[in-house]
């Protein structure tokens, strides 16, 4: 009974040793990348791996990838239960269950956006906010872990996509937090006029830049259509699509802060340090909408 | 304009004509109130202050009796909060005009910048100035072997395949080129920004000719819905357990009779509706009636010894005759919460919680007493029956379920899902297509050709700059 616990706590343990190599990646020694002269890196970031940093970064990926495999299975384990247990399969039913979810949906992004733009720095930062959702999970007492059958209200198809969708826009978000704390951090190492050492390894700060605008371009519109589905959950079940409980309420606050950065954006002197201010003052936002509300607010959506 | 965005659509960057100092006339005035709404500054202004203010009735609980506000913040902090309407802040003049202020900012947006995108969807400029292109965001300068018109078809080959919508005219100076993508994401961003005022629309029709009942309903009767003009009857309600006995669902069969006859008999549960006539009831909660009662199971006692004589079970208003004893009992009456109005003399239940239960019974003695005693749960020896032998214990009963049904219509929730799909399609397009622009001029030299091309993108610059330097590569490679 109940083998999806064990899956997850395995996921908690590679996720911690992935972070780790990240971070032990982050300071190996390497040369100081070479610039145009336009500004833009003439080779792809990984390139100037050598010797012990590659190693190290291949292991890290593996890892990773291995521990959103466990992480995949525990959530198919979880459904398998439920599906034994109540007749529903949803594996993000409970605080516990979307925490790990999120956490699945961040590692997803990250390796996605490693296959992609090949830097591996990122790791240290957004599979380091992977690991403390599934850590954070974890420390949840154990009667928010199991799987208890659902309410009436929450007994619905709709709990697939409404939540699925939602906890996917929370993921975007906190990659782009993680980014806007890596660009903080490779700020303020430029600032202070090193070029080797820890810096070495992150990309240029136009480009964290533009990755955490990126995440946010996938949050905002995730979040408006996991808002919409759940107006329409609630036109099903509450008899209106819109009641300003707390948490449909909160999101739509963390939304609109969102919507705010991409028009702020578009104009001048938004783009680089302030952006990524921003965009850690939006996932804290987010964390609270997440957890928060859950625990601090009282409201409809408060049966997690 | 300072801080206003990069977004010019028509190259190149016009200078704007200052209106002269002493011309203040109506167009200045309209020009500066649809320059004020069309800002960005505005809106990024709006989204926030709507994200603080919509905080509030997240923290301070809405639509509570006064008595909760003054017992938690005191009866000054009350008064403060009627007076801002803290109470209700969702439906405050203020706040609703803050969202009439966001829709009236997206329209005049909408209406300034939408033109623009518009006109380049049917053409846009090929012919740029050298300069215009050397300054672009990124730009490249390569030189090439081969006539101009050889390298221009190479790239506007390339570039079609690319998905790019070129244009290109050849002279003898040279040959220009105009190639762009993606201009569904910025009419995405406008369908987003019509979207807002559509939702909003909806939401006002919803609660200028909508309506939100809440109906307590028992099983077997029949309710008259007035703003339907149809009944409504109860056939069944029950509820549904898990193995481990917490509630799995709860539900309702209804039955609408309309001008007499049933029309629709529907189960309705959480999640799942009935709709007859744009009406919708809802399975929205169920508790303990506290006006009746399933069954009750009383002690019959000797009054003398105190002995219990019988233990009899009463169905709600069903004659129950003892033989042994000469009894003939019945549960006429019931409430949850005993209270007596003396004026009016009548029993009623003070408040819908089984704090005091009572149950009235009718009492025949042998067939010469005659009584209506009330039986009080917690209090078993309250009154007594005058000239009877026995005396009555209400040991336990169980209540019967109401029903809560919610009784919806909202003629604006079609308004809102159409605005609903157009945000999501819009912020959609918006984010994942970004609308690209490239410019190019092909020089004839002595030995080939110089190729000057520059392109601008408004987001997604990491993307854009890749695809750009593959387009940079192409070129060098074929013409190497
Ligand atoms: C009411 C809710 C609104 C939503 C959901 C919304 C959404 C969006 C989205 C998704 C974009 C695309 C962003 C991008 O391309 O990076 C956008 C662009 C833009 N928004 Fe909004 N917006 C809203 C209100 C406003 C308001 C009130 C203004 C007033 C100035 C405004 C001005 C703009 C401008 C100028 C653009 C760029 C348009 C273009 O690319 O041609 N928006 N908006």
């Amino acid at each position: 009974m109940l083998k999806s616990l064990f899956l997850f706590d395995m996921t908690f343990w590679l996720y911690l040793a992935a972070l780790a190599l990240y971070i032990a990646y982050l300071f190996v020694r390497r040369p100081v990348m070479q610039f145009a002269p336009a500004g833009h890196p003439v080779e792809a970031y990984d390139d100037r791996d050598e010797g012990w940093a590659g190693q190290l970064g291949q292991v890290a990926t593996l890892v990773t990838v291995f521990g959103w495999i466990v992480n995949s299975g525990a959530l198919f384990m979880r459904a398998y239960e439920r599906m034994q247990l109540s007749g529903t399969f949803a594996p993000w039913s409970n605080q516990f269950e979307a925490m790990a979810y999120v956490s699945w949906a961040i590692i997803l992004g990250y390796v996605l956006l490693e296959m992609r733009y090949r830097i591996k720095a990122i790791g240290a930062f957004v599979v380091g906010i992977g690991f403390i959702a599934m850590g954070a999970a974890s420390l949840l007492p154990y009667r928010y872990q199991t799987a208890e059958p659902l309410v009436p209200a929450l007994n619905s198809y709709w709990i697939y996509i409404h939540v699925s969708v939602t906890l996917t826009s929370y993921a975007a978000f906190a990659m782009a937090g993680g980014l806007g704390l890596m660009y903080l951090f490779k700020e303020r190492a430029e600032r202070k006029g090193k070029s080797g050492g820890i810096a070495a390894a992150f990309p240029d700060l136009e480009t964290i830049d533009e990755l955490g605008y990126k995440a946010i371009m996938i949050g905002f519109p995730l979040l408006a259509f996991g808002i919409i589905l759940g107006a329409m959950w609630a036109n099903y079940a509450w008899g209106g699509y819109w009641s300003w409980d707390p948490k449909e309420t909160w999101s739509l606050i963390v939304w609109l802060i969102y919507g705010a950065y991409i028009h702020a954006r578009m104009t001048r002197g938004w783009e680089g340090r302030r952006a990524a201010i921003y965009a850690i003052f939006g996932f804290l936002m987010v964390i609270f909408c997440f957890w928060g509300v859950n625990f601090l607010l009282s409201g409809l959506h408060a049966y997690a | 304009m300072d801080g206003e965005p990069e977004l010019a659509l028509q190259p190149p960057p016009a200078p704007k004509p200052r209106a002269s100092a002493q011309g203040f006339g109506w167009e200045e005035v309209s020009r500066e109130v649809v320059e004020f709404f069309a800002s960005i500054k505005l809106a990024m202004f709006l989204f926030l202050i709507l994200a603080v203010t919509a905080t509030i009735g997240t923290v301070i609980q809405q639509n509570e009796r006064p008595e909760t506000y003054i017992k938690e913040y005191g009866e000054q902090a009350y008064r403060w909060f009627t007076r801002l309407g803290l109470t209700d802040v969702y439906h405050t003049w203020w706040f609703t005009s803050l969202l009439g202020l966001l829709c009236v900012n997206s329209l005049t947006c909408f209406y300034k910048r939408f033109p623009a995108v518009w006109r380049s969807m049917q053409q846009d400029k090929v012919n740029v100035s050298l300069s215009f292109i050397k300054n672009m965001k990124h730009s490249a300068e390569i030189s090439a072997a081969g006539t101009k018109e050889y390298i221009g078809e190479r790239l506007v080959r390339f570039l079609a395949e690319k998905g790019y919508r070129v244009l290109a005219k050849n002279e003898a100076s040279g040959v220009s080129l105009y190639a762009t993508k993606g201009i569904m994401g910025r009419v995405g961003a406008h369908m987003a920004h019509l979207s807002a005022t559509v939702i909003v629309l909806g939401g006002l029709i919803g609660s200028l000719w909508g309506f939100q009942d809440f109906g307590v309903c028992m099983e077997g009767q029949t309710y008259h819905i007035p703003r339907g003009n149809f009944d409504l009857h109860v056939d069944k309600f029950w509820i549904d357990y898990y193995e481990n006995g917490a509630v799995k669902s709860y539900n309702s069969t209804l039955t609408v009779i309309d001008q007499g006859s049933p029309a629709l008999t529907k189960t309705i549960t959480v999640n799942d509706p009935l709709v007859y006539k744009n009406i919708w009831f809802y399975q929205s909660s169920y508790g303990d009636a506290w006006d009746r009662i399933e069954v009750a199971r009383l002690n019959i006692k000797d009054k003398e010894t105190d002995k219990v004589l019988a233990t009899v079970d009463l169905e709600w208003q069903k004659e129950k005759v003892i033989e042994n004893l000469g009894l003939k009992l019945t549960a006429t009456d019931f409430v949850a919460d005993f209270a007596f109005n003396s004026s009016e003399k009548k029993v009623y239940s003070k408040t819908v919680e089984h704090a005091n239960p009572a149950l009235r019974l009718a009492l025949n003695e042998r067939g010469t007493l005659e009584a209506t005693p009330w039986v009080f749960y917690h209090y078993p020896d309250l009154f007594e029956i005058q000239g009877s032998k026995y005396s009555f214990e209400l040991v336990g009963y169980q209540p019967k379920k109401f029903t809560g049904l919610q009784i919806t219509r909202d003629p604006g929730v079609n308004i809102v899902w159409i605005g609903s799909t157009m945000i999501v399609v819009g912020i959609t397009l918006s984010s994942f297509i970004y609308h690209r622009r490239l410019w190019a001029k092909i020089v004839p030299q002595h030995d080939g050709v110089i190729l000057h091309i520059g392109g601008n993108t408004h987001k997604n610059q990491i993307d854009f700059q890749r695809e750009f330097k593959r387009l940079i590569q192409h070129v060098e490679t074929k013409s190497a």
